[in-house]
C-alpha cells in the first residue's frame, strides 16, 4: 500500500476553492433548469399545439444527446459560428442548464398531472385567472409530490458538474487532476474531492428532507 | 336570471343532456334530482361552463356564456360553486381559503378580505377554525368551509354539486342547515341533491332529470304529491 495524504496538504486549499467553483455554476444551472423546466412543463399541458410540439422537441433532443457533447457543442461551437469568445463559466451554465431543464420538466409534468383536477375545477369556478391559478394553486401542490424527483435531479447535477472539467474549467474536479499530474500521485487529490462531493451531496439530501418537511406541515 | 335554451352535451357519442330548456328566477332555490347518470351534475357544471355545452345557449343576466368564453372568468366570480368532494386548497389555512380567490380575482385588499372572511366563517358556525388546514377538518367543517369560501366572492347565483353525498350522514344536517340558512337569505341557488327532505322543504321548485332529459319539473309540494310523469313516479317510489 502506498498511501501519502500528507503529501496533498499544501493543496488542500488550492482544492477546497474549488467547492466554490463548482458550486458557483452548478446554482446557476439549477436556476436556469428550474425555470426553463417550469416553463416547458406548462407547454407540454397547455393547449397551445405549437408550444407542445416544441417543448416535446426539445425535450427529445436534450434527453437523447450525452450531456458530454451538448457541453462541447456549446463550448467550441459558439466562438466558431459567431466570434462570441465564451467562457467556460458561462459554458458550463449553459449546458448544464439546458439539459437539465429537459428532465426538470418532465418531473413537474407529471406533478402537475397528479394534482387532483378538482382543484383546477375550484380554481376556474372561483374566476381565478390561468396564471394565479397554476402559481398559487397547483404548482405549489405539485412540488410537494415532486420534491424526491426534483432533488435526485438537483443530486445527479452536482456530481455530474464534473463533466466540466473536460473544458479547463476549474471546478473540484479538475482541480484533483492538477495536483495529481503536480505530485505524480492520482489516487490521493481523487479521493480527497470524492469526499467533498459525496459532502456536497450529502448537504443537499439534507436540504431537500427539510422543504420536505416544511412542506409537509399541511398534512 | 338564467335563461338555458335548447341545451346539449356530448361526450363523444354519448348524448348526456338533451335539449334542455329552463329559467331560473333571481332568489329562486331550485333542486334538480334523478336518478344517478341522469346528467343533473353535467347540467349544473354547463351553468359556469366546468363543461362546455354541446349545443344550445346559456344566458346568465342577459349575457351569452359560450359566446363570452374570453371572459369567462369574470362571469363566474359571480357563479359560486360547491362540489361533492369540497376541493379545499389542502396547502392553505381555512383563512387563505377564503381570503385567496376575491384578493387574487377581485383585487380585494388583505385586510378586507379577512375581514370578510372571519365573518363568514362566523357564519357558518367555523370561526375558531380559521387557522386550521382542511385535513384537520371533518366532512361537515370542510363542506362549510367550501361554501363559506364561494360566498366571499360574493356571488349573485350558487351552484351546488350533490353538496351531502359524500359525508358521513351524522354530517349532513349541518351542511343543510347552512344552506337553508342562505336560501333563506334571498340567494338564488340550484342544487343537485339527493337529499329529498331538502329537496321538498327548502325548494321553490324542482326539476327531475331522466337520461339527460328534462322530463318533469314544478313545485316540490305538487312534484312529490303527484308526478305527473311515469318515471318520475317510479324514482319517487325507489327513493321515498
Amino acid at each position: 500500500m502506498n498511501l501519502d495524504f500528507s503529501q496533498i496538504v499544501p493543496y488542500i486549499p488550492f482544492m477546497l476553492e474549488g467547492i466554490w467553483v463548482t458550486l458557483k455554476f452548478v446554482f446557476f444551472a439549477i436556476i436556469l433548469g428550474s425555470i426553463l423546466g417550469t416553463v416547458l412543463a406548462l407547454f407540454k399541458i397547455g393547449s397551445a399545439k405549437p408550444l407542445r410540439w416544441f417543448a416535446d422537441a426539445y425535450t427529445s433532443i436534450f434527453r437523447g444527446t450525452p450531456l458530454i457533447l451538448q457541453l462541447m457543442i456549446i463550448y467550441y461551437s459558439i466562438p466558431q459560428l459567431t466570434g462570441y469568445d465564451i467562457s467556460p463559466f458561462l459554458s458550463a451554465i449553459l449546458a448544464f442548464g439546458l439539459n437539465s431543464s429537459a428532465y426538470i420538466s418532465e418531473i413537474i409534468r407529471a406533478g402537475i398531472q397528479a394534482v387532483d383536477k378538482g382543484q383546477l375545477e375550484a380554481a376556474q369556478a372561483l374566476g381565478v385567472p390561468y396564471g394565479a391559478m397554476m402559481k398559487d394553486i397547483i404548482l405549489p401542490q405539485a412540488l410537494k409530490n415532486i420534491l424526491p424527483a426534483l432533488m435526485n435531479e438537483f443530486i445527479t447535477l452536482t456530481k455530474e458538474s464534473a463533466i466540466v472539467s473536460t473544458i479547463g474549467y476549474l471546478d473540484l474536479m479538475r482541480r484533483a487532476q492538477v495536483v495529481g499530474a503536480d505530485l505524480f500521485r492520482n489516487f490521493e487529490p481523487l479521493l480527497f474531492v470524492g469526499l467533498i462531493y459525496w459532502c456536497l451531496v450529502m448537504g443537499l439530501t439534507v436540504i431537500g428532507r427539510m422543504v420536505e418537511r416544511r412542506l409537509k406541515l399541511s398534512d | 336570471m338564467i335563461d338555458v335554451q335548447a341545451l346539449s352535451k356530448k361526450f363523444g357519442d354519448n348524448l348526456v343532456l338533451s335539449d334542455i330548456t329552463t329559467s331560473i328566477q333571481k332568489g329562486e332555490v331550485v333542486a334538480i334530482i334523478g336518478p344517478s347518470g341522469s346528467g343533473k351534475s353535467t347540467f349544473l357544471r354547463c351553468l359556469n361552463l366546468l363543461e362546455t355545452p354541446s349545443s344550445g345557449s346559456i344566458e346568465i343576466n342577459g349575457k351569452n356564456l359560450t359566446a363570452s368564453k374570453k371572459e369567462i372568468h369574470k362571469i363566474r366570480q359571480q357563479i359560486g360553486m360547491v362540489f361533492q368532494h369540497f376541493h379545499l386548497f389542502p396547502h392553505m389555512t381555512v383563512l387563505e381559503n377564503l381570503m385567496y380567490a376575491p384578493m387574487k380575482a377581485k383585487g380585494l385588499k388583505k385586510y378586507d378580505a379577512e375581514g370578510k372572511a372571519r365573518q363568514l366563517l362566523e357564519r357558518v358556525g367555523l370561526a375558531q377554525k380559521a387557522d386550521a388546514y382542511p385535513n384537520s377538518l371533518s366532512g361537515g367543517q370542510k363542506q362549510r368551509v367550501a361554501i363559506a369560501r364561494a360566498l366571499a366572492m360574493e356571488p349573485e347565483l350558487m351552484l351546488f354539486d350533490e353538496p351531502t353525498s359524500a359525508l358521513d350522514p351524522e354530517m349532513v344536517k349541518e351542511v343543510l342547515e347552512v344552506m337553508k340558512d342562505l336560501a333563506k337569505s334571498g340567494m338564488t341557488m340550484v342544487v343537485v341533491t339527493h337529499e329529498m327532505g331538502f329537496a321538498r322543504e327548502v325548494a321553490d321548485r324542482v326539476l327531475f332529470l331522466d337520461h339527460g332529459v328534462l322530463v318533469e319539473e314544478g313545485e316540490p309540494e305538487s312534484f312529490f304529491k303527484h308526478p305527473t310523469s311515469e318515471r318520475a313516479r317510479d324514482f319517487l317510489d325507489k327513493v321515498l
